[in-house]
């Protein structure tokens, strides 16, 4: 799960056209139906799977106890892909023969409106209150923000407040403590698959607790329905799963809008989800951490915080972050919202570990502050360009006749390359992202979603468009060049362990 | 009230059973999913669920068998409710007792019931903080109140203060058993939290400010260098400062940004005198020195293991880091007392060491490490060469890891104190298992910044370390300014480090004037932000019950200092006062400190005059 340079992708894939369904169904020459009508030789479909991130894992080491050796194995199959890339990163003057990233989510289309931001006086200020100890929940001037911000920007029919914001560095930090004071160690969280990988790593390492993948089918199966869809059924059948082998589950991940799929749930879907984990009592950890990413208007994204009415206010938990919507990754800002006082004391109680400098809070709450901003400026800037650069790699998908999923939220496409992989193996998905690697183009494969069927690829488009286009040429190629890619020797096998038992 | 008692009579004859059973045996976190092993899931579970039985704290066991059971968590609920009840109602009535209970034959009734109440009311406090408690699995006394030392009634006042402390003790624990949200282990972060930084949080909510908040708290508890804000403001608010390119906004090596893992290693090696240059390889970030050991311990111990912790030592770093890797310490408690072995009060020895290796061993504890704070919190003291030495090479001998926290190591401001970090050796004993921790926290006043380092020759254990750069990671700004900041050794050596330790001596004189006029012992070192001193003469009797009154009545002046407990100093009556404070009030501090200790002493004498009429 962590092969790729999944380390950093925490968003959902977009995808390009207009309609993104459709585009699947009929728009495409090779549409996602005929895909799979191909392969009438499919087993039963799996419903869910019990994540074991230690499994096939065996520790040698003298130095590190156990956990650390597992922990450690993290960190060498996590950086395979990422580290060969930092190794021989593209750069217009000094490496253009270098790696162009396509794998890590990150929107690198703003830097200027941002620098510009973050320099301006008001930035800048340094007083002692922020040189010292704070408030382990952040400083308030910043929860205070916080709650503003998020209540105008999820359209919350009430204020929100600020005693409910715990600002953290990061939504993986925030993951991880939920994980901590909401489970057990073994037990687990559902969540649905595709999905941004790194949570598995996120939840496990100081929390111990696992995932359990609720498998989503690019296959439509009725009029009203689209690839991958999360359904109440799908849920109650991987709840069952799960518990009949013995598995506590103590909640449900949402990824709204998704992280691959780039798909968003709609206020309906959402409040059914809801519905069913109050039946359950689980918690709901809604991680909306591209909330103001969602690029076409006419997707109608609605936050979980919009919702008149939360079936269970105490065991729903919103995060939220500046990493995607304001291009920052590097910041490290992410807050939690939760009615649940206890859960905000507990998590709270563990910001030693999740803080974040003062001087950075100040700038944080400086630039949610400025509404004029964000409005006139950023976001209708950030929109229209991940909109262009999204109608560019939607543009090269088309043309190469690749199926593609495409709601017009976040920064990737969830690409079907199903045709090139001849048997529909992982094994040959690995190879053919491993090709991608050596023509010097990182992306994400599908199995470091999770995704249950082996053919899918992330592909981040947010980037400039020399880079982007540089990255698609480079796709292209591979694709082109060869299209069964089955006989090419397994180069990469020693180095990914990760998929030993994947 | 008698009804009220024979009530819970139901429940407590199994809880007072399984408290008197009860060694203070932590829950073995268990090892299940970190083994490795191929066991199937289920199968794992049940394991776990099966060791439960055995080595666990028997309040846990109540609390497994009553709220991991979903149907009886209600009844769990309600009987907890029920003993509040009962308890406020035994505090009620004891603090409202009428006062023409003077008559003879009143007293003697009164007093027995009084004795009954408050062995009840024992109970529950050991009951539900043993509840509280039992996650951390400190090997140090708990703060039970034992039967009274003073067995006559009629001491007014320290029934009624005995009545405060257990009402401020059952107020932390409030949130412990209020929540059915939470895991046991949330359940136990929120409880350790309110329980340990209750009074930071009030001071938060309360600060003193010298013209908006006179009234308000003074902290001299959390070790924070306030002496230097001036300077630390201005060179922050230079324009060097506020540089930003695009890969400060991004995703940056999870180790940290190469270029301040650099200048870490640069900085190291000119300031703890390494006689080789030292390899940023080896050098890992993260978000504070708490991270760094909480990663640490995460991955040199597994659940349940421990390391060996010369006490009194500041317990909020690592007992905090119990909480998410639970790692367990064992106290090597160091004596006030000068004996054979030692020069000077609560020093190390390998003689201690071995011995509480041993002891863990015959418990059946896998100790896996060493902690070492150098210069030392809460004592201030500076291990010299050898000692440092010897230490490493016991470590050595028994294959441990040295974990060794130089958080202080530039605020050595006695010029006659030589400090030698355990980067300045010609060789250590065991390089891989020798680890370094140091911040920019105390030696630069800024603990807002939440920076840490970790220095290890072992790159097994800083890739491991690594993996935590996502969940402890620090933002590219701060890097960046961190990386100008100790790159500037010309303001470091002549402008801030000289002024720093100029005014740290000021304090330190100020401070230490104060406590010998006085007349209150102390130790007098020439490092740290802080002042370890007896407060013995102060408790009557010498107990942590009264350690920890006497914190309240410094509280209730507004004056937060930090009792000896708080360090796992086996020896009640010793408290860590900050003196990084600026003049006014540090002034005002010890006024107060004055106040509490003459109110102290007059309630001390009161008390001997009556007892003797008692008995």
């Amino acid at each position: 799960m962590f092969a790729l340079p999944e380390k950093e992708s925490r968003a959902p894939s977009t995808c390009p056209g207009p309609a993104s369904t459709q585009d699947l169904d009929s728009n495409c020459g090779d549409g996602l139906e005929r895909e799979c009508s191909r392969k009438p030789d499919q087993k039963l479909p799996e419903l869910y799977g019990v994540g074991d991130p230690t499994a096939g894992f065996s520790s040698n080491s003298s130095h590190l106890s156990s956990r650390g050796g597992i922990i450690k194995w993290f960190w060498d199959s996590a950086e395979a892909g990422y580290r060969t890339y930092h190794m021989d990163e593209y750069d217009e003057d000094k490496n253009p023969s270098g790696i162009i990233n396509l794998g890590t989510s990150e929107n690198k289309l703003c830097f200027d409106l941002l620098s510009k931001r973050l320099s301006q006086s008001d930035m800048l200020r340094v007083e002692p209150a922020l040189l010292q100890y704070p408030d382990w929940r952040g400083h308030l001037f910043l929860r205070e923000e916080v709650a503003r911000f998020l209540s105008f920007y999820c359209k919350s029919p009430v204020p929100l407040q600020a005693e409910n914001v715990v600002v953290l560095n990061g939504c993986a930090s925030v993951f991880s403590a939920l994980a901590t004071v909401l489970c057990e160690v073994g037990e687990a969280f559902l969540i649905p698959a595709p999905y941004y990988g790194a949570i598995t790593q996120h939840v496990c390492l100081y929390g111990n607790v696992r995932l359990v993948s609720v498998y989503l089918d690019s296959e439509v199966t009725g009029p009203d329905t689209r690839p991958f869809q999360l359904t109440v059924e799908k849920l109650e059948m991987a709840l069952q799963g799960a518990n009949s082998q013995g598995i506590k589950v103590k909640g449900l991940i949402l990824i709204n809008p998704q992280n691959p799929l780039g798909d968003i749930y709609s206020p309906a879907e959402l409040q059914n989800f809801l519905e069913f984990a109050k039946r359950h009592e689980l918690h709901v950890m809604v991680d909306e951490v591209y909330m103001l990413s969602v690029f076409e208007e006419s997707v109608g994204y609605r936050s979980v915080l919009s919702l008149e009415r939360l079936p269970d206010p105490q065991r729903t938990h919103v995060m939220w972050a500046t990493s995607k919507d304001f291009g920052m990754s590097g910041l490290r800002f992410g807050t939690l919202y939760t009615e649940n006082r206890d859960v905000a004391t507990a998590v709270a109680s563990l910001c030693r570990y999740h803080g974040l400098s003062g001087l950075v809070q100040h700038q944080m709450a400086q630039l949610l502050r400025d509404r004029d901003w964000i409005n006139q400026v950023y976001l209708p800037e950030n929109h229209a360009r991940l909109k262009a650069a999204h109608t560019y790699v939607a543009g090269e998908l088309r043309a190469l006749g690749i199926p593609f999923l495409s709601r017009g939220a976040g920064f990737f496409i969830w690409a079907d390359l199903r045709k090139y992989l001849p048997e529909g193996s992982f094994e040959e998905e690995r190879r053919l992202w491993r090709r991608f690697l050596d023509h010097k183009v990182l992306v994400s494969f599908g199995k470091a979603f999770e995704c249950k069927e082996p053919g899918w690829f992330r592909l981040v488009f947010s980037d400039k468009a020399h880079r982007l286009c540089l990255g698609m040429q480079r796709v292209r190629q591979v694709l082109e060049g060869k299209s069964q890619v089955a006989e090419d020797p397994p180069a990469c096998q020693t180095q990914e362990p990760r998929d030993r038992h994947r | 009230m008698d009804e009220t008692r024979d009530g819970e009579g139901e429940v407590f004859p199994n809880i007072s059973a399984d408290i008197s059973s009860a060694g203070p045996v932590p829950v073995p976190f268990s090892s299940v999913n970190w083994s490795g092993s191929s066991q199937p899931v289920e199968a794992k579970t049940k394991a776990q669920g099966m060791s439960h039985q055995s080595d666990v704290l028997p309040c846990d066991q109540l609390r497994d068998q009553v709220i991991g059971n979903q149907s009886s968590h209600t009844q769990l609920m309600e009987t907890l409710l029920h003993l509040r009840q009962t308890v406020d109602d035994c505090i009620t009535q004891l603090t409202t007792r009428p006062p023409q209970l003077d008559l003879p034959l009143e007293e003697q009734r009164h007093n027995q019931a009084t004795g009954e109440q408050e062995a009840f009311l024992r109970r529950v406090v050991n009951l539900l903080q043993s509840g509280a408690m039992w996650g951390l699995g400190l090997q140090a006394p708990r703060p039970t109140l034992g039967p009274r030392d003073d067995a006559g009634g009629g001491q007014q006042a320290q029934l009624s203060r005995q009545l405060d402390q257990l009402v401020h003790q059952l107020s932390h624990l409030e949130v412990a058993f209020v929540s059915h949200d939470l895991s046991n282990r949330g359940i136990d972060i929120s409880a350790f939290e309110r329980s340990k930084f209750q009074d930071f949080k009030t001071y938060q909510g309360d600060k003193y400010h010298e013209d908006k908040n006179t009234m308000g708290f003074i902290n001299l508890g959390v070790s924070e260098n306030k002496l230097c804000t001036d300077l630390m403001t201005e060179r922050l608010s230079r324009s060097d400062m506020n540089h930003l390119e695009d890969a400060l906004l991004q995703y940056s090596d999870q180790r940290g940004q190469p270029f301040l893992r650099e200048e870490v290693a640069r900085f190291l090696t000119y300031y703890c005198k390494s006689p080789a240059r030292l390899d940023p390889e080896n050098v890992v970030v993260l978000s504070g020195c708490c991270s760094v050991f909480s990663a640490l311990a995460t991955v040199l111990c597994d659940p349940g293991e421990a390391l060996l912790t010369p006490t009194p030592f500041f317990g909020g770093l690592v007992m905090g880091s119990y909480l998410y890797s639970k790692v367990e310490l064992m106290p090597v408690h160091l004596d006030s007392e000068i004996t054979d072995g030692s020069a000077r009060p609560f020093q190390l020895t390998v003689d201690k060491l071995e011995q509480a290796l041993l002891e863990a061993t015959l418990k059946g504890k896998k100790v896996r490490g060493l902690l070492l704070i150098n210069p030392q919190n809460p004592l201030g003291d500076v291990y010299s060469r050898d000692s440092l030495e010897e230490y490493l090479e016991f470590a050595k001998r028994y294959n441990l890891h040295v974990i060794i926290d130089e958080l202080y190591m530039l605020s050595v401001f006695d010029d006659s104190v030589t400090f030698h970090s355990v980067l300045s050796m010609e060789s250590l004993p065991d390089p891989n298992r020798t680890h370094m921790i140091w911040g920019t926290s105390k030696d630069f006043g800024i603990s807002g910044f939440r920076f840490g380092a970790l220095y290890t020759h072992n790159k097994e254990v800083a890739s491991a370390v690594s993996s935590f750069g996502f969940l402890n990671g620090i933002s590219g700004i701060t890097q960046y300014k961190l990386c100008r900041l100790l790159q500037d050794r010309e303001w470091i050596d002549k402008v801030y480090l000289p002024t720093n330790h100029s005014r740290l001596k000021a304090a330190h004189r100020y401070i230490t004037n104060k406590l010998k006029a006085l007349k209150i012992p102390f130790l007098n070192r020439g490092s740290g932000l802080y002042v370890w001193m007896n407060l013995k003469e102060y408790l009557q009797p010498c107990t942590f019950e009264e350690e920890l009154l006497l914190h309240h009545r410094f509280l209730g002046n507004k004056l937060i200092l930090s009792p000896g407990k708080t360090y796992m100093c086996k020896e009640p009556g010793w408290f860590r006062l900050i003196f990084s404070d600026k003049p006014l009030p540090l002034k005002l501090a010890m006024h107060r400190f004055y106040e509490v200790l003459a109110e102290q002493k007059r309630d001390l004498r009161v008390k001997q005059l009556e007892d003797p009429q008692k008995e």
